[in-house]
């Protein structure tokens, strides 16, 4: 191969250098025009609300097995919240207190301990295409959606209305809504977002057509389009004139738009947040101890509240062959399980202990903090009177078979792994098996699992039978093999109980037992309570947290 | 998933029927059979090692081998021992690489990582080369519609884009190890048979092979005794460089969510739980990030100065 | 040359009628009932339900059919147009990809770009600059390229360019700015490989003897990098451009989903996880169809860049 001499070498190192030059100067420069944004710790004007802006909100992705905006069919929490601002309940419910306002029914009573509810609706209230929001409009809402539960037997919205035998036009203000069996929960039910009122027109549309945002209602905004796992937009309704006690001021909300967008990666939100292009950031998880480090050092406020109904837990298969069918294994778990580190190393400091079966927003929740308490050495000794001698590598094992759990879940998560070795401290193996959301239902109804977790979120503790009741659990099997058939007799007892109980005194006094009884015969191995936080920049003012732990965007201002 | 790119002139013949019918290589070499003497290979051993870049990666190499057979020896950590108080250290006289988020030592994770890691790369690789040798050389060979048909074939899987139907074969068979290689495997498999059957295209138009043929040999010894160990040069190097790919590949499909049971360590489940800490604590996930990269880097250097000193 | 030509055509539509067949296969041989995932979407189980119930919804889907009527119900629907309706999302098949397919191809086009000029630079860059210790790392940088994740890529460049400098935003659809960062991250492999054919094949152009004869009628080196030894160099990178493009639909994934953005990529790793069978297979068929197209254009295309392929002798088999 023949080569022609090079440049000469002092040539060579000239242009090298010059080339250098250029492109460092380059860089330079664009990082010097670039820097000049403002970030999200900049100081706001605080002041009197007023009109205006658009809020850029920033969810988990949106569910891609069901993406849906129908408020009776959805059971998705993003589109709860979502569905709160732009459609309204006949009562709302006070997060303090846990107790049932007024909204669009000023009055109401209730007959044959939850057999019959009557209404007197609010006057003037219109949906956001016009039509009047009268008797016969809550009448065909709630046809429509009992309508749909026929044919669609799993909408998440059925459990509300368990035992609906119909609605009465009593006049044109007043509406009885009738069961056949007593439904004690139906006046909690009417706040919630699930049993929020559409227009006449939604009940004429398929659900289909519904899930994809054909909906109209009462509430400070309209639905303006819906992309499933896109984004989904809402404006300002004109003359909204009916909020309830629990806002703060009355008339047309203050912001004209809310645009949410669905940002997969957490560290992603969270950075658009402190970088200032989102004003709310609002996770499925709990933000990391480290982010809201990081937001709060960027000047953004996280918001917390608990989100009712069942805490984080686990629940046990104690179907025959599983370790988890004696008592004593169970009981062990129960104490070798350290919530305040697990809450500790995976929230926060200042995150909440979980502090039983029910989060601490869940109205009648007690703390069941003796029997959630840590203790090793008893689930130590109660394993060693059991026959679980330890074993050669730390696991124990009793005739021949060592005690291992297997935990199915879908996803690792830190969690997970701490709660892992925390039980291999006492001497339980546990196997963390994942499985797609296609594999579940059969690894459920297989039984090939020792623990598994599931939640719901409701303001009510008669959530808890959706998922331990085997006549109205989404999952029988999971139902029946959580509970021994004699804890199993106990619980039901309990539910009945307190689903056709009225008197607050008595009903409170009924879920505090079912709650110790869940926690001494280890029905429900609380990990954590869950918690909703949400970030918010500096320049958002007036956010309020729902019951539910929804968001309400009815109060909010931005600065200008 | 994979681009051919090592052996430039094989490749571009083996990817489009066009260029398949042969054209005379534009080669600088010769292309040497490796039956003939041996000094040839001795000459060859002394000038690799003569590069100190290919000594260092080679070590490294080796090094992350061992220690993918033998963890314990290069750490005495626990790589499941959690330890919440000493929850993301950064890294340290202690803690080599640091902890991670449930205070693991991070360096013992990626230690004991390499081991399930470089498994699914090897089992995918192994699965690669067995199906692309097999296909290439039966379709270079026979030639007529069975090359017609394999390659279609071939063509087949190169259309459907590879991670998705890693995905659905990951999803297919479960969570773990073999299931990630499997998937990962089927993706590599028609760069392995088309650079093969472009090697034996070129293979068994030399007289040695005629003369085999004329002096009665069976297809099978022919196949195997005079046209492999001739055509699998080209794909050897080639492997060495999927190896890489399909350390990525793994890495990718245990970002989003598939891979070995937890709490086992893989690399790509490694840099996966690190990424919600960036911001926070960049050692979680850059470290192991940077390692990945290393170990691809040291594999390419490996195998493109093998390819490049014949 | 028309036979030939009808003949590529007749074997791409035989891959991808294969493609469609095979991708049906994979789907069907997953795990689970499509209508028990369907219903634990909503939390409920199968074994909640009575019979009735479960076979209304299996109607419902049309899932109740026998797979291989499945099958040929499908195929007829999609030879007229009809991909089916999407399992989750129902709307059809059609109108998902019709929105989301703009968004990816757009991110393509604009990678595919970058990785072009990248890559040819670099390739460039390196066969020209004659310092030893530059050259080689011209040479070696294309291997960084292709040795880290690509989503550890994008999660690094979202921290640094949109994070801390506010150069660009990090997520979303809107304009030019936000699709610098997805686009470089997809570009950087492909443009690694890239550099890598490129410097190889540039090199062995720059080895032949009619290179020495321009420089010995006196042209510069680089007169005769650009003009004579690149359109000689550049036939692997046109081979190349079909593998892209297959590779294209694979970084979509990932980068789609860490930029959190519209497209068909993220689009196709939900549907895989939620076994929706038809969006899957209306992916599969578009992604396959590129891929054909541009085998085809480029088999089309080499013989008039490089007339002697057409007209070299073929070699005789035996």
């Amino acid at each position: 191969m023949t080569r022609l001499p090079p440049l000469r070498p002092r040539r060579r190192a000239r242009r090298l250098v010059a080339l250098t030059a250029a492109a460092l100067s380059t860089v330079l420069l664009a990082a010097g025009c670039g820097s000049g944004t403002t970030g999200a710790g900049s100081v706001s004007q605080t002041g009197a609300p007023h009109n205006g802006g658009t809020l850029d909100l920033a969810f988990w992705p949106d569910n891609p097995a069901f993406a849906c905006v129908d408020p009776f069919q959805t059971y998705w929490i993003e589109h709860r919240t979502v569905i709160r601002n732009f459609a309204d309940s006949l009562t709302d419910q006070d997060p303090a207190t846990g107790k049932i306002v007024p909204w669009l029914a000023t009055r109401w009573k209730v007959a044959g301990s939850g057999k019959s509810y009557t209404f007197t609706l609010r006057d003037g209230v219109t949906f956001s295409d016009g039509t009047p929001l009268d008797a016969a409009a809550v009448k065909t809402a709630f046809d429509g959606n009992a309508a749909l539960l026929k044919d669609l037997p799993t909408a998440y919205g059925g459990v509300y209305i368990a035992g609906y035998a119909g609605t009465d036009v009593v006049d044109d203000h007043t509406v009885r809504v009738r069961f056949s069996t007593p439904n004690a929960a139906f006046l909690q039910a009417t706040s919630t977002t699930s049993l929020a009122i559409l227009s006449p027109g939604s009940y004429a549309k398929t659900p289909e057509q519904r899930c994809l945002g054909q909906v109209v209602g009462s509430g400070p905004f309209t639905l303006d389009s819906y992309q499933p796992t896109e984004g989904l937009e809402l404006s300002r309704r004109p003359g909204y004139a009916w909020p309830s006690s629990l806002n703060a001021h009355e008339g047309d909300a203050y912001l004209d738009h809310i645009k949410v967008s669905y940002v997969a990666e957490d560290s992603v939100r969270v950075g658009n947040l402190t970088s200032g292009a989102v004003d709310v950031a609002w996770p499925r998880n709990p933000f990391t101890p480290e982010q809201v480090a990081q937001l709060q050092g960027s000047g953004d406020t996280v918001v917390d509240r608990s989100l009712p109904g069942p805490s984080s837990a686990l629940y046990p298969n104690t179907a025959a062959g599983h370790p988890l069918a004696d008592a004593a294994v169970r009981s062990a778990v129960q104490k070798g399980i350290d919530r305040a580190t697990y809450a500790k190393t995976i929230y926060g400091a200042d995150y909440p202990v979980v502090q039983g079966p029910y989060d601490t927003t869940t109205p009648y929740a007690v703390s069941q903090a003796a029997g959630l308490a840590y203790d090793p050495d008893g689930a130590k000794s109660l394993l060693d009177a059991a026959g679980w001698a330890p074993g050669s590598d730390g696991t124990r094992v009793k005739d021949g078979r060592r005690l291992t759990l297997v935990e199915a879940i879908t996803a690792e998560t830190p969690g997970d792994v701490l709660l892992q070795d925390q039980l291999k401290q006492i001497g339980i193996e546990v196997q963390l098996k994942v499985s797609t959301g296609a594999e579940q239902p059969a690894v459920i109804t297989s039984g090939a699992y020792d623990l598994i977790g599931t939640y719901y979120t409701r303001a009510d503790p008669g959530v808890l039978q959706w998922i331990l009741d085997p006549a109205i659990s989404g999952s029988k099997a999971l139902a029946q093999n959580s509970q021994t058939p004699a804890t199993a007799a106990k619980v039901e007892k309990l539910f009945s109980a307190g689903t056709e109980e009225t008197d607050e005194a008595r009903r409170a006094k009924i879920y505090a037992g079912l709650a110790s009884t869940l926690v001494q015969d280890g029905v429900s191995f609380p990990v954590a309570e869950r918690v909703q936080r949400v970030g918010l920049a500096p320049q958002v003012h007036g956010f309020r947290y729902t019951s539910e732990a929804f968001g309400s965007f009815y109060d909010v201002w931005l600065d200008s | 998933m994979t681009l051919d790119v090592s052996p430039v002139s094989p490749v571009i013949r083996s990817v489009s029927p066009v260029l398949a019918d042969p054209v005379p290589p534009r080669r600088t070499r010769s292309a040497a059979a490796p039956d003939a003497d041996r000094s040839p290979r001795a000459q060859r051993a002394r000038a690799l090692l003569r590069r100190p870049g290919f000594v260092l990666a080679l070590v490294f190499v080796v090094l992350v081998v061992v220690a993918a057979l033998a963890p314990s020896l290069f750490t005495t950590y626990d790589p499941y021992a959690t330890a919440p108080v000493a929850r993301l250290t950064p890294p340290g006289a202690a803690h080599w690489f640091g902890t991670d988020e449930l205070g693991r030592d991070l360096y013992t994770r990626v230690v004991f990582g390499s081991t399930l890691t470089i498994s699914a790369a090897l089992g995918a690789i192994t699965i690669a080369l067995v199906a692309g040798l097999s296909l290439g050389v039966v379709s270079g060979y026979f030639g007529g519609w069975l090359d017609a048909v394999l390659m279609r074939v071939v063509d087949v899987s190169l259309a459907i884009p590879g991670l998705l139907m890693a995905l659905a074969v990951v999803t297919a068979l479960g969570f773990g190890t073999l299931p990630v290689a499997v998937a990962v495997g089927v993706g590599i498999v028609p760069g392995f048979a088309r650079t093969t059957r472009a090697e034996v295209l070129r293979v068994k138009t030399l007289p040695y092979i005629e003369a085999a043929r004329a002096s009665g040999a069976t297809r099978s010894r022919i196949l195997l005794r005079h046209v492999l160990p001739n055509a699998w040069g080209p794909v050897a190097v080639l492997a060495v460089l999927d190896f890489g790919v399909a350390i990525l590949s793994v890495a990718a499909l245990s970002f989003l969510g598939f891979g070995a049971a937890p709490p086992a360590a893989e690399w790509g489940t490694l840099i996966a739980r690190g990424r919600d800490y960036l911001v926070t604590a960049p050692w979680v996930s850059l470290l192991p990030g940077l390692f990945v990269g290393l170990v691809v880097i040291s594999l390419n250097h490996v195998a493109r100065t093998l390819e490049e000193v014949r | 040359m028309l036979r030939y030509v009808l003949g590529r055509i007749a074997q791409a539509l035989l891959v991808l009628w294969a493609a469609y067949t095979v991708t049906f296969v994979v789907l069907y041989l997953l795990p689970s009932d499509p209508v028990a995932l369907m219903l634990s979407a909503n939390n409920v189980q199968l074994d909640s339900l009575t019979p009735d119930q479960i076979a209304a919804a299996r109607a419902r889907f049309g899932l109740d059919q026998p797979v291989h009527l499945q099958y040929l119900h499908l195929l007829l629907r999609a030879l007229h147009g009809d991909l089916g309706t999407s399992l989750t999302a129902h709307i059809p098949v059609t109108q998902l990809l019709a929105s989301r397919l703009p968004p990816t191809l757009l991110l393509s086009s604009v990678a595919v770009v970058l990785a072009l000029v990248g890559g040819v630079a670099l390739a460039f860059l390196a066969a020209y600059v004659q310092w030893r210790p530059a050259k080689l790392l011209l040479t070696r940088l294309p291997s960084l390229g292709v040795s880290l994740p690509t989503f550890w890529v994008g999660l690094l460049l979202i921290q640094v360019f949109a994070f801390t400098l506010h150069w660009v935003p990090a997520t979303g659809n809107l304009g030019w700015r936000s699709i610098v960062l997805p686009a470089v991250t997809m570009a950087i492999p492909t443009s690694a490989s890239l550099a890598q054919v490129l410097t190889r094949s540039l090199r062995d152009t720059l080895d032949e003897p009619y290179v020495t004869t321009a420089r010995a009628k006196g042209l510069s080196r680089f007169q005769v990098q650009l003009r004579h030894a690149s359109r000689n160099a550049a036939l692997p990178v046109l081979t190349i451009l079909g593998l892209l493009v297959g590779a294209t639909v694979t970084g979509a994934i990932t980068v789609e989903t860490v930029f959190s953005r519209i497209g068909v990529g993220r689009l196709a790793a939900e549907s895989v996880l939620a076994q929706d069978v038809p969006v899957v297979q209306g992916i599969v068929v578009v992604a396959a169809l590129a891929f054909v197209l541009v085998n085809l254009v480029v088999d089309l295309l080499y013989p008039l860049i490089d007339p002697r392929v057409v007209h070299a002798p073929k070699v005789v088999r035996p």
